[in-house]
């Protein structure tokens, strides 16, 4: 394989597992296969270092970007006298206007805000014994102190990375603070596990996840659009999305 | 064998405990990205400015700085503090000091160097090798590989998104990244097989 074409079922496989977008099962799977297949290795290890080099390329873009869009030249002010400063003044008065425009939330910024309510948390009972660090982070949360609420889950999680009602809450934090990213891949980690409880609640967030996160056609593609207690509000949101 | 490979990826439960400007470095969060920029480039300025360098230099110095940040928690190399700000200041100061000792610059005079206090630098070597190595493999693709690789790869869009924006049809999409990846590949072979010739 490593001298010969690399077949695209094959290079997709590579590239679902770097991206880490394959489920336990079939991430289990293709370590086994790789564990006694030194070319797919070596394939794996080809198509990581490609994938990063093309991150590269788009970090040092952005970063251009980000130079140009700010920039104010540093030539001597005192060369170009006083029109020199009109010159700057007019760029501030420019910059400011635009950034105030800039600065509105964005179509689906505003969807989020619209539909979005933090998960109001669980009842803690005041001798609750059975999990003290559970209990006394679910009552950060309940309080609105979400990071310190985070900060008492996470090691919990370490723990137990596939518990669905840590993984929900964390996410549900990461939320409020209007932090999309972080939460997107602990809802992914549940939203197709049937045994969870929280299922539905789960993609519920997700999908608003998605839609804060501007990855509409994601948004698009959960599937609670029959939900008894949400399908309404997916819908709708949907067809938001469409327009 | 022994199997060492390992996903790109930080999984979600290893990315859950770290600060917020960890996680969006993870994801090339563009918002992430602009407001380390906001916060931690003034003081380079200062630095680059005070040491006869011009506000271009600082932005030079500072992308160079960001870009090993960048690397350096994508690649898991160190463990970052709460505030990357000393770490990008101690990498920019350093890279300009390159510069300002560098034959074309001699002229220059630096203010404050005190870079025997700054050895314990943040970035290993391999770090900058490697931003170099992968520079030179990005390189070889042409814009439109770039432009569809970019999307999917680094602003994580989906086939679909990125078909929308082209005015293609998604499976043209999935075509065009199999075939600009198989380019990549094709190279880094290429490269491998004349360092073996060599060696």
């Amino acid at each position: 394989m490593s001298q010969g074409v690399l077949d695209r079922s094959t290079f997709e496989a590579i590239e679902t597992y770097v991206l880490d977008r394959m489920s336990a099962l079939d991430r289990a799977a293709f370590e086994q296969r790789m564990a006694g297949d030194a070319a797919l290795c070596a394939e794996v290890e080809l198509e990581k270092e490609n994938i990063r080099a093309v991150e590269l390329g788009g970090v040092t873009r952005m970063l251009k970007e980000i130079a140009a869009e700010g920039t104010v030249s540093d030539t001597n002010m005192a060369q170009g006298g006083w029109k020199q400063y009109l010159k700057y003044a007019a760029i501030v008065a420019i910059v400011l206007s635009g950034s105030l425009w800039l600065l509105r939330p964005s179509a689906n910024e505003r969807l989020f805000a619209e539909h979005f309510i933090a998960d109001p948390g669980l009842p803690v009972a005041m001798s609750s014994t059975d999990d003290p660090i559970f209990a006394d982070a679910m009552v950060s949360y309940k309080e609105g102190h979400y990071a310190q609420a985070r900060a008492k889950w996470s090691p919990l999680l370490q723990k137990e990375p596939m518990n669905d009602t840590l993984r929900y809450y964390i996410a549900s934090a990461w939320l409020a603070e209007g932090d999309a990213i972080a939460a997107i891949p602990l809802l992914e980690g549940m939203v197709d596990d049937p045994s969870s409880a929280l299922r539905a609640k789960a993609r519920w967030f997700l999908l608003l996840a998605y839609v804060r996160a501007g990855e509409s056609a994601k948004a698009k593609a959960v599937e609670l659009d029959t939900d008894p207690v949400y399908g309404e509000r997916v819908r709708a949101i949907k067809a938001q999305l469409e327009r | 064998m022994v199997y060492s490979a390992s996903p790109l990826e930080a999984t979600a439960t290893d990315i859950a405990s770290q600060p917020v400007w960890v996680v969006g470095l993870h994801r090339n969060d563009p918002a992430t990205i602009r407001a380390l920029y906001a916060k931690h480039f003034p003081a380079i300025k200062h630095y680059v400015l005070q040491n006869s360098g011009t506000g271009n230099d600082a932005q030079d110095m500072f992308q160079e700085a960001m870009t090993v940040l960048w690397m350096s928690v994508k690649e898991g190399r160190f463990v970052p503090d709460a505030e990357p700000g000393g770490f990008l200041y101690r990498v920019a100061k350093n890279k300009w000091l390159d510069v300002v000792r560098s034959a074309a610059h001699k002229h220059m005079k630096v203010v404050h160097d005190d870079r025997a206090l700054d050895h314990r630098i943040d970035a290993p070597d391999d770090i900058e090798e490697r931003i170099v190595r992968l520079r030179g493999v990005y390189d070889t693709l042409d814009d439109k590989c770039r432009m569809v690789l970019d999307q999917f790869y680094f602003e994580r869009k989906d086939l679909a998104t990125i078909a929308a924006g082209m005015g293609v049809e998604e499976e043209s999409i999935r075509t065009i990244k199999y075939r600009c990846m198989m380019k990549l590949r094709g190279f880094r072979k290429a490269i491998s097989g004349e360092d073996m010739e060599e060696a």
